[in-house]
């Protein structure tokens, strides 16, 4: 670290006078630009606002039209999404529904489905423990356990302490009425569906989560680089540009190597049922992930559809 | 949503605020220099030792809006009477930068002072100074908030 040398032509360093001029962001005559309306000739305007106007409208077509995560529904809604046709598909599903599972849980397909739904279904498998002060403390001790990893893999204790506190504020509440409410009331599974379908709440789920991730691959280089690939172009890509680029970014989807850290990192067993529309018998293929200690334990079970992932469930609702 | 990004920005602010006092642990030529609200803060940046920016002083400017931290911050140099923006490949005449973490590549895991260094450290290892190619163009069009622009990252070097 070198020391402040005196500055030169800069202005003064302890006594910045607040009257100082700055650009004003919101200056009107900075923009220049007529109002558009729907008289504006498109042609008349610059790529620039062009873009704009673009931007504007994926945002509305993109926003909260389904909710970040769904009650649960029954599998039979899904399959009837794929009358009239996909047949394969169809078939897959009925096969599901034989093996019990019969209820679906959606998250939004935004990129942060895999990361969303697993969260959910890491916290919510705690309210199904018959000792669910156990489940917590388990859960507490592997995310307490894991703060330094994060730290090792260079995040800031200040990103770290702002990320970790709703994902901790959730697992304690579902015992400790003191870290959820001023009542005396502890998380319900109500309470739970509720921040995960708040936007900045739930958001800061998919980043814990994306940062244990990242941590992970970041910490046992060795076992993941070789397969890791760019989103992009399929070329190699190395360990901390592919956290940087893939992993620790909102939006970006989840791969096989994010599978296999996350549910390490989480010490769970992870099952993924793929759902391709392949193979005649209507067989779903399950990709296993065990990394609990026991590898018995009740996977969390989500199903992969092409660019996207949703939790099974054993219950048909709520 | 406006409670968490005001939480988060209050929880930078007071870190910075404790850094600055504290020579041992500020990032050396990095200065806050305003920050009145959650709004827009500014910064002086320069870079120490031996570099193309040497005794250069500049200074940024980073507008947050309450997406923040899911959201990248608007982040430009400041251009007026006393302070320019550098000459630098990835910075235009209007201030604004082409920087991947500052668009495609942001995430909620850095904060305003990640910010700040890595622009610093994009200045450091700056090896011809010379304007982005079609600055001109860019400039004559380029909207009020460089968030707007769809900027395509050449060079992930620097």
């Amino acid at each position: 670290m070198e020391s402040d040398k005196p500055t030169v032509n800069g202005p003064p360093t302890q006594s910045f006078p607040r009257t100082y001029e700055f650009p004003d962001p919101l200056d009107p005559r900075r923009g220049d630009v007529d109002e558009i309306n729907e008289y504006t000739d498109i042609r008349s305007l610059d790529p620039a606002r062009l873009y704009e106007l673009n931007q504007n409208h994926l945002d509305d077509s993109v926003s909260s039209t389904d909710s970040l995560v769904t009650d649960l529904a029954p599998l039979t809604t899904l399959r009837s999404e794929y009358d009239g046709g996909a047949d394969a598909f169809k078939r897959q599903i009925d096969y599901l529904i034989d093996q019990g599972y019969v209820g679906i849980r959606r998250s939004r397909g935004d990129g942060d489905c895999f990361y969303r739904s697993l969260a959910f279904a890491y916290i919510e498998r705690i309210f199904d423990q018959e000792d669910r002060k156990a489940a917590v403390e388990a859960t507490m001790s592997t995310l307490e356990g894991f703060l330094p990893k994060l730290r090792e893999a260079g995040f800031e204790d200040l990103v770290i302490d702002d990320c970790y506190e709703v994902p901790r504020d959730l697992v304690k509440g579902i015992v400790d009425p003191e870290s959820v409410s001023t009542n005396g009331a502890t998380l319900t599974r109500t309470q739970l569906l509720e921040v995960f379908r708040d936007d900045s709440l739930s958001d800061y789920m998919v980043t814990f989560m994306r940062m244990i991730t990242s941590a992970q691959i970041r910490g046992n280089p060795e076992e993941f680089e070789s397969f890791l690939t760019h989103p992009d172009t399929g070329g190699r890509i190395g360990v901390v540009e592919f956290c940087q680029s893939v992993v620790e970014v909102l939006g970006k989807e989840a791969d096989h190597v994010q599978l296999t850290a996350l549910s390490q990192a989480l010490k769970v067993n992870l099952e993924i049922a793929y759902l391709d529309g392949r193979g005649q018998d209507g067989r779903v293929e399950f990709v296993a992930f065990k990394h609990a200690s026991d590898e018995n334990e009740t996977p969390l079970t989500l199903i992969y559809r092409p660019g996207h992932y949703d939790v099974l469930d054993r219950r048909s609702g709520e | 949503m406006s409670v968490v990004y005001s939480r988060r920005l209050k929880k930078e602010l007071h870190e910075i605020q404790i850094e600055q006092a504290d020579p041992a642990k500020r990032a050396a030529g990095i200065q806050l220099l305003q920050a009145e609200d959650l709004k827009t803060w500014y910064f002086s940046l320069e870079v120490l030792g031996e570099s193309l920016y040497k005794n250069e002083i500049f200074h940024l400017m980073v507008r947050f809006d309450t997406e923040y931290p899911f959201k990248s911050p608007a982040v430009q140099f400041v251009v007026s009477d006393k302070v320019k923006p550098p000459v630098h490949p990835h910075v235009y005449t209007n201030g604004h930068i082409c920087a991947s973490i500052l668009g495609d590549d942001w995430s909620p895991t850095l904060s305003v002072m990640a910010i700040c260094i890595t622009i610093q450290s994009m200045l450091a290892s700056c090896k011809k100074k010379e304007l982005p190619e079609g600055n001109d163009d860019y400039v004559r069009t380029a909207p009020d908030n460089p968030k707007k622009t769809r900027f395509i990252y050449h060079d992930d070097t620097v």
